[in-house]
């Protein structure tokens, strides 16, 4: 075991699939001499090369159709979109080409795609550096959604989505890329979870809190500040968004008969949305209280000064938990 | 007037964590001014030289030439002087920082959580001006957990034309036959709680409840008890209902328990004939069905046994019907499902009647009809090896007769001293309703009956 930031679990991550498969290429902007903005790719270039590890022009559809046509041609290209709120360039090959192709050919060709996209804020940047765009995608049938919340995970999960036949769509905390954990670099993704598994982060009794990418650190404290107030909240990190794994999500809520999901994207037609309306369809009888969701509110991301009214926070998400408790 | 301040390591605009100590330009001892630079870093990126923020005296140097340093730990301490002391020292960290990240030409200031550092601020980063550290408590709140306000309910004016009740309230009350339109809710908007459906429950008609604890069944499902600890049982569904039920009916019904000792050797050979008919041949007649005829028969001679105390209206309610509720076993605890208009039906009718309801009653398939609308109830005691008990009414009913076990016992027939097959047989009843001389007079008759079967037929 080694203790590595969630960005060099990352990196670590890349490496090992770089080394293990000549077919998988790195490409984004700034991801080659700089090594990104995250360093997430720091020293790939060095030493893989100019050939497998490239730096791209500023055009994220130009990024993701060139992917494309690489996948097509067998390669497994990771791409690096630098920021959330760069990536709506690329929705039209993502989207339309990307997620479609397999459908398209009858399954006789599939796109093993990466997506990779630091997301969420918290970081105090300007607009377009702090979103959440991930109900988009998993909106988009044919395509895989994760998102990573710690460096074990970042460092498996990673490999697992260059390694899957399918289009992934890979969600990194940017507010977390500096945490640190213990990852077993030595032993690869041999022991690790599916990356369409969730994983309870903590084990409770009286509620269920879901939640992914940058909040399951702050669902944690969460859970351990309720501690103080006798309650026991169950965190689980849902980590696959699409499809998502309902079977956990509802053994969890059946046990303790409520639920609460929070996220950073904003409430209204978000991730929470969908698993709500699961939730109620196959525990309803279960349930103590209604669903309720914490996130963002239904305005543009704010400049920074506000970001911190903006994000779910532990006292928000407390405060659902205790809303359910109230029915 | 001086200060022994410390300046610690700030990001230097990379997103970096930490960077490596190249070269001091100070020494302990050294005088130093505000924007003198005192010390050559290098991160991964670039070597970068940093000033002093301060004017002052050098106290220690904290840092050693080429030790990697996390950004936010202190690497020197200055003895500051002059204008700077004047300051009041509690407005300084927040503008010290700033200054100084100015000076050095960097993002961020950037105290990471090291000790000895300011509470923590900003995490810095090479986009936007860092990662705040989030509080890990909660903070102050004006109403204490449990009572919390409930969120404020939809639409202004519409009438509820659907009762409203959580989830789990609305299986208990399907669970037990309750009907919740006929409720009114005590909980928030009117909805009608846990407590709403049990009193609904233990009061009214709609449904029977458990005669028996059976306490042993869930006890020992539950995870075995350490050696020498305690054990807790939660008390949920059937058994919770099934309590509740039993303390209503314990506390507002006075119970009379009477026993009778009796001869049932006629009654087990004529259960043995009756299993030879052709028409119980797919059906297994126990001692059972007999005791139901006869309690059966007894209530059409004694109606008054037949009944229930409407409390509200201060009237006695005699049923000229017999739901004939029996007590059984089920996984999930006891439960009283009965035989509808059993006094219309012929024995073949209510033998089939019995097996079927103790059969999904044990397998845990009693619907709420099966379990609502009983008026008297049979508990066969004998079949857990003993011979008689005080059993507590079914709220809403007058009598329960509790069944015991048949067995070999020394009996006086005729002055000789007989082997013969002997049971007992207890019957309480409400005694607001039922007085000595009827509730004697009713188990007197079951007897007779079971002593000798043939009066059944005199009497029916």
């Amino acid at each position: 075991m080694t203790t590595l930031t969630l960005s060099r679990a990352l990196n670590e991550g890349l490496r090992k699939a770089l080394e293990n498969d000549p077919k998988v290429l790195i490409m984004g902007e700034d991801v080659g001499k700089l090594g990104g903005v995250f360093r997430v790719t720091d020293g790939l270039q060095k030493d893989f090369g100019e050939a497998r590890v490239i730096d791209t022009p500023l055009a994220e559809s130009g990024i993701v159709g060139t992917a494309i046509g690489l996948a097509l041609r067998g390669y497994r290209p990771v791409c690096e979109i630098q920021f959330d709120g760069f990536v709506y360039p690329a929705a039209d090959q993502i989207i339309s080409q990307l997620a479609k192709m397999r459908y398209r050919s009858r399954g006789h060709v599939s796109l093993p795609v990466v997506i990779r996209i630091p997301c969420g804020g918290g970081i105090g940047a300007v607009e377009h550096h702090s979103e959440s765009p991930e109900v988009m995608f998993a909106h988009t049938a044919g395509l895989r959604v994760v998102a990573c919340a710690d460096p074990a995970d970042a460092f498996a999960m990673i490999q697992q989505s260059i390694s899957s036949d399918d289009p992934v769509i890979f969600f990194e905390p940017k507010r977390r890329y500096w945490d640190k954990g213990e990852v077993d670099t030595a032993n690869g993704v041999l022991n690790a979870l599916p990356f369409d598994r969730a994983k309870t982060v903590l084990a409770g009794t009286d509620v269920t809190l879901l939640c992914y990418g940058p909040l399951v650190r702050t669902c944690a404290e969460s859970a351990l500040a309720a501690r103080q107030d006798g309650r026991s909240i169950e965190v689980i990190d849902l980590r696959s968004l699409s499809p998502l794994d309902e079977d956990a999500i509802c053994a969890s809520v059946r046990k303790t008969g409520r639920c609460v999901v929070a996220h950073e994207a904003p409430v209204y037609a978000g991730l929470g949305a969908e698993i709500a309306a699961r939730v109620t369809e196959r525990c309803f009888y279960h349930l103590e209280a209604p669903v309720l969701r914490v996130g963002g509110f239904a305005t543009p991301y704010p400049p920074s000064r506000l970001e911190d009214h903006y994000l779910p926070d532990l006292d928000r998400i407390l405060d659902a938990v205790d809303r359910t408790f109230g029915y | 007037m001086t200060e022994l301040k410390e300046f610690k390591l700030p990001d230097a605009g990379e997103g970096l964590t930490e960077a490596d100590i190249v070269a001091w330009h100070v020494k302990p001892g050294d005088q130093v001014e505000d924007g003198q630079i005192i010390v050559e870093v290098e991160t991964a990126k670039a070597v970068v030289e940093l000033p002093s923020p301060w004017d002052g005296t050098v106290a220690r140097l904290l840092a050693e030439e080429g030790q990697t340093v996390e950004v936010g730990v202190p690497i020197i301490a200055i003895e500051v002087t002059g204008a700077a002391g004047a300051q009041p020292t509690v407005a300084l960290s927040g503008q010290e920082k700033t200054h100084y990240a100015e000076r050095a030409g960097v993002s961020a200031p950037a105290p990471a959580d090291s000790p000895g550092t300011d509470k923590p601020e900003r995490q810095a980063v090479l986009v936007g001006y860092g990662v705040k550290a989030a509080s890990t408590t909660r903070r102050a709140r004006k109403t204490p957990p449990s009572e919390i306000a409930l969120p404020v309910a939809a639409g202004p004016g519409a009438p509820a034309v659907r009762a409203l009740a959580k989830p789990p309230v609305r299986k208990l009350a399907k669970d037990l036959g309750i009907s919740l339109a006929e409720l009114a809710g005590s909980g928030p908007d009117g909805s009608i709680t846990r407590d709403d459906v049990q009193r609904a429950a233990s009061t009214g008609t709609q449904v029977r409840s458990a005669i028996f604890e059976n306490g042993e069944r869930t006890a020992t499902s539950a995870a075995a008890a350490r050696p020498g600890g305690e054990e807790r049982i939660g008390v949920r569904g059937v058994r919770k209902h099934m309590a509740a039920a039993m303390v209503s009916s314990a506390f507002t019904a006075p119970h009379v328990t009477e026993f009778l000792q009796v001869d049932v050797t006629e009654t087990m050979a004529a259960v043995r004939r009756v299993r030879e008919l052709p028409e119980f041949a797919d059906l297994r007649p126990s001692p059972l069905l007999f005791v139901a005829r006869a309690l059966l028969i007894a209530v059409a001679r004694h109606p008054l046994i037949n009944s229930s105390w409407d409390a509200a209206a201060e009237e006695i309610v005699v049923k000229h019907y017999v739901n004939l509720g029996i007590a059984v076993a089920a996984d999930r605890g006891l439960i009283v499902p009965n035989v509808k208009n059993a006094d219309a039906l012929p024995l073949p009718e209510l033998a089939r009647s019995l097996q079927a309801l103790t059969e999904t009653g044990r397998a845990g398939k009693a619907t709420p009809a099966d379990l609502a609308g009983g008026t008297i109830t049979i508990t066969n005691v004998g079949v857990f090896g003993v011979d008689a008990g005080t059993a507590i009414l079914t709220p809403g009913e007058t009598a329960i007769l509790a069944f015991g076990q048949v067995k070999d016992a020394p009996w006086v027939v005729d002055g000789q001293l007989a082997v013969r097959k002997a049971c007992t047989l207890s019957l309480s009843f409400d005694h607001r309703i039922v007085d000595g001389e009827l509730g004697s007079a009713v188990l007197r008759d079951i007897g007779s009956m079971l002593t000798d079967p043939v009066r059944m037929l005199a009497w029916s």
